[in-house]
């Protein structure tokens, strides 16, 4: 490839990055704006009988104190420096907790989006190369009854049947009663199964591949004895699963705040259901922010797969709005 | 005069097909969808009524100590009792009440909020269309649950103003295939002679492309959103954030039944689950299954 060619790529990748700074600022605008307008603060719901003199000083020692935009300013410039604040309810740095439990939430996100795929991908791919039948249709009504799953009940259901019904409590738990490696796989397996995306997923993939399958460049593949499938995975399966991937990621992140809450998990989620309990309001903001730079990076990182597949997308001027 | 109109041929909307010739052509699959769909739509209607007029088969208030978690069907109890003796059919009829009108106002406002910026990326300039599209991603970058963890966390509002927020967050959704559909039709011959014999935007707009062109869409999107809503109530009442003990939801429902499942009680939590999924599951089937029907095949 000559390097001339690689100008519109890095052109556009710039673009990318450029759009995901500012949606970033704008988050930081948004979470920041709902704080600040919320009545009253924690440190109310904190100094409910003291004196009014001891409010000033906590809040003093806390930077709270200018105009609002004075405030959004500094507490931007904190966040910049990697200062999230400390949690009011534990007085630890939020950050450093964030980092803690954020990776626990990261493993189980990860690991059940990829539990969802292995699940809808087989379904998608039979449905697209045959159509709707009566032989797969079952399979595709089964993604939708998953879907539906509400997770929290599902959650019960394994753990009684695991725990109880099947007395697997001696494989869940070792001697000195540390959790095994299969106590991490229950959560993952139950949010993969029930974070209701599975027949949104089915349906976009089928309807990307049948499009594909119908393009006149795999007929002329299918004409000449080449593989269909080559021809068709960029187009057909790895733009859309990565599509699909990056919508569904705010889903499954909503997903985990109930599984975490039911299986104990220390992850975010359970953090934030903490925070939103507690009103703690640095910890709940430093989860929104966590949460939408997660959101945006796989959105990057989508937009990045797709220019790289895509020779088109240097032509296109219209960005695409996710699934 | 609605089976006139069933036969009309509505051949200035552009369809190919009539009516009922549509549900000729439709595949039986999506035909069974969409009647399982209305079924189930029709049933949380008519609990809403029921529930709202207080007609119900039980006070679903009312304990009975002597009758605490009877099995299905045990003195006259159709779904059995909670832990408390209550009647559980009677509360799942009474828990349609927690989602079902701030469910409509959630839906209400992102078929609202986002046709209007749709029509406004999809028919002005690029100046616009940017904008919006950066409002939309801007939504788009939170956690639906999170977003609502946060407004809890900040104002501890009621349900309608979290379905306020899910409406919202429901936005991109509409405005994406509003906007889409308008850049499809924009250049059609239908629209370019509506503006030759001098119709005003206006009219172009909310005739010739929203009521004739994205009527079904929209409709499609009121029943996706409809699940959603009762997806994020019971979830939220589940997490002690929604509707609490002693009002029934099917969320809260759910969580009290949940130790006595542990039990070998399952049917505290189980039925009501099984609402959930049963409704949820009607809904999405409703919502996909005119799709195939009206949008899909509409155009073949």
């Amino acid at each position: 490839m000559r390097l001339s060619a690689l100008r519109p790529v890095a052109l556009l990748l710039t673009r990318e990055l450029l759009f995901t700074a500012l949606l970033l600022v704008g988050v930081s605008v948004v979470v920041f704006l709902i704080l600040h307008l919320a009545p009253g603060d924690p440190f109310s719901l904190l100094l409910e009988d003291q004196m009014a003199t001891a409010a000033v000083h906590v809040r003093q020692a806390a930077g709270d104190h200018g105009t609002w935009y004075g405030r959004y300013v500094t507490w931007l410039a904190h966040m910049v420096q990697g200062n999230f604040g400390t949690s009011i309810r534990t007085g630890l740095p939020v950050l450093g907790e964030i980092v803690r439990v954020g990776i626990n939430t990261l493993y189980l996100t990860l690991g059940s989006m990829l539990v969802t795929l292995l699940m809808a991908v087989p379904i998608a791919l039979s449905s697209s190369r045959h159509g709707t039948t009566l032989r797969n249709w079952p399979f595709t009504m089964f993604a939708y009854v998953v879907s539906a799953l509400p997770v929290f009940w599902l959650s019960y259901v394994v753990i009684y049947f695991v725990l109880h019904k099947f007395g697997l409590f001696p494989i869940l738990l070792g001697p000195s009663g540390d959790q095994k490696w299969i106590s991490f796989l229950l959560p993952v397996l139950v949010l993969g199964i029930a974070n209701g995306t599975v027949s949104e997923v089915v349906r976009h993939l089928q309807n990307e591949m049948s499009r594909v399958l119908a393009e006149d460049y795999i007929r002329t593949a299918r004409a000449k004895g080449a593989s269909v499938w080559a021809h068709a995975f960029k187009e057909g399966f790895l733009i859309p699963v990565t599509e699909i991937i990056a919508a569904k990621i705010p889903f499954i992140l909503g997903g985990a705040v109930v599984v975490e809450q039911v299986f104990n998990w220390p992850g975010m989620g359970r953090m934030a259901w903490q925070a939103a309990q507690d009103r703690d309001y640095p910890v709940i903001m430093g989860i929104a922010i966590a949460a939408a730079v997660f959101v945006r990076a796989a959105a990057l990182l989508q937009r990045v797969v797709y220019i790289m597949v895509n020779p088109r997308a240097s032509h296109e001027e219209s960005r695409s709005w996710g699934a | 005069m609605g089976r006139m109109k069933l036969y009309r041929q509505p051949s200035r909307q552009g369809y190919e097909l009539g009516r009922l010739a549509l549900l000729r052509a439709a595949a039986p699959w999506d035909l069974i969808c969409v009647g399982y769909g209305l079924g189930i739509a029709l049933l949380v209607v008519l609990s809403y009524i029921l529930g709202a007029l207080r007609l119900f088969p039980y006070d679903p208030q009312e304990m009975d100590l002597a009758l605490m978690m009877a099995r299905p069907g045990v003195g006259g109890h159709l779904l059995g009792t909670d832990f408390m003796g209550r009647d559980i059919l009677s509360r799942l009829i009474l828990g349609t009440q927690a989602y079902f009108l701030p469910g409509l106002l959630g839906i209400t406002i992102a078929l609202g909020a986002g046709t209007l910026l749709g029509v406004l990326a999809g028919y002005h300039g690029r100046t616009t269309d940017r904008a919006v599209t950066f409002a939309v991603n801007l939504i788009d970058s939170f956690p639906r649950l999170v977003l609502i963890l946060l407004m809890i966390a900040a104002f501890k509002p009621g349900i309608y103003y979290i379905m306020v927020v899910v409406g919202i967050t429901n936005v991109p959704t509409v405005a994406s295939l509003i906007r889409g559909k308008i850049q499809f039709l924009r250049d059609k011959s239908f629209i370019e002679a509506a503006v030759a014999i001098g119709l005003n935007a206006r009219t172009i707009i909310l005739k010739h492309i929203l009521w004739y062109n994205c009527r079904s869409l929209l409709i499609i999107q009121a029943t996706l959103g409809m699940a959603e809503a009762i997806l994020i109530e019971t979830s939220l009442s589940y997490l002690g954030f929604g509707v609490q003990e002693p009002a029934p939801s099917w969320g809260n429902m759910v969580l009290s039944g949940a130790n006595y499942l542990l039990q070998g009680k399952f049917w505290l939590s189980t039925t009501p689950a099984l609402a959930i999924l049963v409704t949820i599951l009607g809904f999405h089937l409703l919502g996909d299954g005119l799709n195939n029907i009206l949008e899909v095949g509409g155009k073949k």
